[in-house]
């Protein structure tokens, strides 16, 4: 396994005249980490986890190679940090996709969020960083856990085994292999054309250096010249950007309420609750049929 | 150069992610954790974004991420909303079991 990864290390690093990054090594990644992903996803096979996970090992250490053997010029400063915040990152998004709970997938993914904030800061982008924390760990994510709950199915506290309680649908993941190959195919496509294509991409844009990269009271001023330049040149999109926020929050209302009955009628074990959309029988906007009586000429206001 | 390799190593990261979330959007049957690879994807997205408005010092990448987060996060809204009425429908979370819709 050393002697391999040596080797691989050795035709990457020094065949470097025409690619960046071999072709072929890139192939091998891409193989490596589709077969890995395909046992790890949820499965009626439970005894192969071993067998992905060693995959998904050996896959990360083959991009640990690849990276660290192009990577001889990452400016030291931020260059660690890269490296664990996009491990933490990867690691929590292949959880997200292959854990068979939604909640713990709901979880790792707020790691990742925590992971790509990380990464934002290391690009000077304070702002954005914290917003992710913000909108996504604390709003998204808690409206994915509470909806989670809602429809978790209730679970028998005698069985303590560590997939007890889930719906098969959870358990059998649809068309793994199929999704690895072509999922995986797109990721060589990309990382070959990031990579392979950095001579043509450098030749274009003028290589920037420490002074040009980011104005002065830009990088000390992150948080500020992004406030600048969303109110001065994307006023009209900020404003859009609230009105469809409101949109969306009115839609989710109507579409997630439910049909409450009646006080009187409570109490009565008989009645059901129907749980479908409460739409007006007529256009007369005075029809709107109050919750819980069966007569459509009842208004919610009566006049008298 | 210096740079621009960690440009691209920002924008491999990126790329991973989203197909990552890709990937559990095909293969997942839970609809909950679909739209949650839905949002795994749009991080790829954010993370390509703010790489590239580093590196070419123009603030309309860290723009474009805020916008991001507003659709993501209305979407998230409709989607949890759609997936507790369908919830409520069939009492199932399996996106199978709409499969009468396919056609």
């Amino acid at each position: 396994m050393l002697g391999i990864v040596s080797t691989l290390a050795d035709s990457v690093g020094s065949g470097s005249a025409d690619y960046l990054v071999k072709p072929m090594t890139i192939l091998l990644l891409c193989a490596v980490g589709g077969l890995g992903t395909v046992f790890l996803l949820p499965g009626p096979k439970q005894s192969a986890k071993l067998g992905g996970a060693m995959l998904m090992i050996a896959g990360l250490l083959l991009s640990l190679v690849v990276f660290f053997a192009t990577a001889g010029h990452v400016d030291s400063d931020t260059g660690p940090y890269f490296w664990i915040f996009s491990a933490i990152a990867i690691f929590g998004a292949v959880r997200v996709i292959t854990h068979p709970r939604p909640v713990y997938s709901a979880l790792y993914f707020v790691l990742t969020v925590f992971a790509s904030a990380g990464l934002f800061i290391l690009m000077y982008a304070e702002f954005m960083a914290a917003a992710l924390v913000l909108i996504y760990a604390g709003a998204i994510l808690i409206t994915y856990v509470f909806v989670i709950m809602l429809a978790a199915s209730a679970q028998s506290p005698n069985d303590r085994s560590p997939l007890a309680g889930l719906a098969e649908c959870d358990l059998v993941s649809r068309e793994p292999f199929m999704a690895a190959c072509v999922g995986f195919a797109l990721m060589g496509v990309l990382l070959f054309v990031i990579f392979d294509k950095a001579d043509q991409f450098s030749a274009q844009i003028p290589v920037p250096t420490a002074a040009s990269l980011m104005p002065e009271e830009t990088v000390h001023g992150s948080t500020q010249s992004i406030g600048q330049y969303l109110f001065q040149s994307q006023m009209v999109n900020l404003e859009l950007a609230g009105l469809i926020l409101t949109v969306a929050m009115v839609g989710a209302i109507v579409i997630a309420r439910r049909k409450v009955t009646d006080i009187d009628q409570r109490f009565e074990p008989s009645v059901e609750t129907i749980s479908s959309n409460a739409t007006p029988v007529n256009d007369d906007p005075h029809s709107i049929p109050v919750y819980g009586t069966t007569n459509p000429r009842q208004k919610s206001f009566p006049e008298h | 150069m210096q740079n621009i390799l960690v440009l691209q190593h920002y924008l491999a990261i990126g790329a991973i992610m989203f197909v990552i979330g890709l990937i559990g959007f095909v293969t997942r049957r839970n609809l909950i954790v679909i739209f949650l690879c839905t949002e795994l994807m749009f991080q790829g997205v954010a993370i390509n974004l703010i790489a590239f408005s580093r590196y070419t010092g123009n603030l309309a990448g860290q723009a474009f991420v805020i916008f991001v987060l507003v659709i993501a996060a209305s979407e998230a809204s409709l989607a949890l909303g759609l997936v507790v009425l369908l919830f409520r429908t069939k009492n199932t979370l399996d996106a199978d079991a709409w499969r009468d819709l396919k056609w």
